[in-house]
């Protein structure tokens, strides 16, 4: 990875907090680190977005009301206004968030455009915490992409 | 060195500047657009560099069509100053400017909406067009860098030693945390612009408003700058929230409409409990933007609010017959 790229994950004008949260891992680790818990659950990064885009969309559409994933687990869409560019380039992505809850109204999973695109395009989940790090594992548990 | 940069036609000497022309701009009070800080990520400050510019380099061949590298487009960050520059600035970018001001006013609007008025101390005015957005710069707070985030303005045009915006509160949002929680009635802040393209059309159509959440502050400036222009042309405004908790100016959009025939305010709710007090419209913003006008062939519209309500009304605008070049919105580029 260049400088560039390196100093877009940092925190910036880009996003004040950056997309690394307290990872000390180098960003191909990371990277790295995800595929192999995608490998050992037997999922590829793209069905990966492919099923939190899913849950993205039917909450996007839906103006935010909840919509029912089933189990008692709801998605809820927060809307915010604007657009944030990727830090490894790629377009700009809207902002507002897809947020999953259990039946408790625990937060499971917290999905955003960008989060997609990231894990689509670069496998990249983001860092340890990082306030939109997606899981692989648990996003795997909650969603079930198995059945996207 | 001295380098000379001609701007529309127009020369200016930038005396030994280095670094991306975004910047060197900047330094001669030409501010662009930009949401990445010049890391050449959002694509929003290219302009037409006529020549002296070095080659386009990969970042600008991933943001830039094809054509519009044959058409000599650039991101003005990904271009170093290093010989005379020739360039083509948009008319409407070169009003842009960067502001001091002075936090007037800090109020909420909702529990999660603050609107805060800003006095200009330099430069003094500012002049814009109803449903153009600014730039404001957070200061780092918390260990948090300070970034740039764009808002509508709210107040009107006319109203140029000041500035109105509304700022919806996100949670872990930078910008709009360091609002709430940090900025205080006489504090200084810094602005640039104005931006963007989105204002009204000069047609006379019956007009269709359709708002939810902060996107209420180009429609309450321009329905200010209206009346004060006495620029009659009749206009249904459509306020989307979830519960009266999210409603907001409803008083004065009223009052308003009291005072103009030609302004009718029509607030909904989404998710108000069936036994409240709520004598107005309820469901979905769209649906009820349907049930007032399932033929909308003869107006035009303008939308401002989260993409995913401007997506859902333009297809509702269009079922009705309204073609989609009457559609105007603003998803806050």
């Amino acid at each position: 990875m260049n400088d560039e790229k390196a100093g877009s994950l940092k925190p910036s004008t880009l996003s004040s907090e950056g997309f690394l949260g307290s990872d000390a891992r180098p960003f191909e680790e990371i990277i790295a680190d995800d595929k192999r818990t995608l490998d050992r659950l037997g999922i590829s990064a793209l069905r990966m977005a492919a099923a939190l885009e899913s849950v993205y969309r039917r909450a996007r559409d839906n103006l935010g009301a909840a919509v029912d994933l089933g189990s008692g687990r709801r998605a809820v869409f927060h809307e915010s206004m604007g657009r944030i560019p990727s830090p490894l380039g790629g377009g700009l992505f809207e902002k507002g968030e897809a947020v999953v809850t259990d039946a408790q109204g625990n937060e499971l999973l917290r999905i955003t455009a960008l989060s997609i695109h990231l894990v689509r395009e670069h496998g990249f989940f983001q860092g340890r915490g990082a306030h939109f790090r997606i899981d692989p594992e648990k996003a795997a548990e909650v969603l079930g992409p198995a059945r996207p | 060195m001295s380098t000379t940069i001609t701007i529309n036609g127009k020369k200016t000497d930038l005396a030994a500047q280095s670094g991306p022309l975004l910047f060197a701009l900047a330094r001669r009070n030409i501010y662009l657009p930009t949401a990445c800080g010049g890391r050449g990520l959002c694509g929003l400050c290219k302009i037409k560099v006529l020549s002296g510019a070095c080659p386009v380099n990969d970042i600008e061949k991933k943001k830039l069509k094809p054509e519009e590298i044959a058409d000599g487009m650039r991101l003005s960050c990904q271009v170093p100053v290093a010989d005379d520059l020739s360039v083509l600035i948009p008319e409407r970018l070169l009003s842009a400017r960067r502001y001091r001001g002075i936090v007037l006013e800090k109020k909420l609007l909702t529990y999660d909406i603050a609107g805060l008025t800003i006095g200009l101390i330099e430069p003094e005015t500012i002049s814009f067009a109803a449903g153009r957005y600014i730039q404001v710069e957070s200061r780092a707070y918390d260990g948090r860098e300070g970034v740039t985030r764009a808002y509508s303005l709210a107040s009107p045009p006319h109203e140029n030693k000041r500035v109105e915006i509304m700022v919806r509160k996100v949670p872990n949002g930078a910008c709009s945390v360091w609002i709430f929680d940090h900025v205080k009635e006489g504090d200084e802040i810094m602005l640039s612009g104005p931006f963007g393209e989105f204002g009204l059309s000069d047609a006379k159509r019956p007009a269709v408003f359709i708002a939810g959440g902060s996107g209420m502050a180009p429609f309450w400036s321009m329905l200010r700058h209206m009346q004060k222009t006495n620029a009659a042309r009749p206009v249904t405004y459509f306020f989307g929230a979830r519960t009266q908790r999210d409603l907001f100016l409803v008083d004065a959009l009223r009052a308003l409409q009291r005072q103009n025939g030609w302004l009718t305010f029509v607030p909904a709710l989404s998710d108000e409990p069936a036994d409240s007090d709520w004598s107005g419209e309820r469901g979905l913003i769209t649906d009820v933007v349907a049930r007032h006008f399932p033929d909308t062939s003869d107006h035009e519209a303008y939308l401002c609010g989260a993409p995913g309500m401007i997506d859902a009304s333009v297809k509702i605008l269009a079922r009705g017959g309204m073609p989609l070049d009457r559609i105007y919105y603003d998803k806050f580029a």
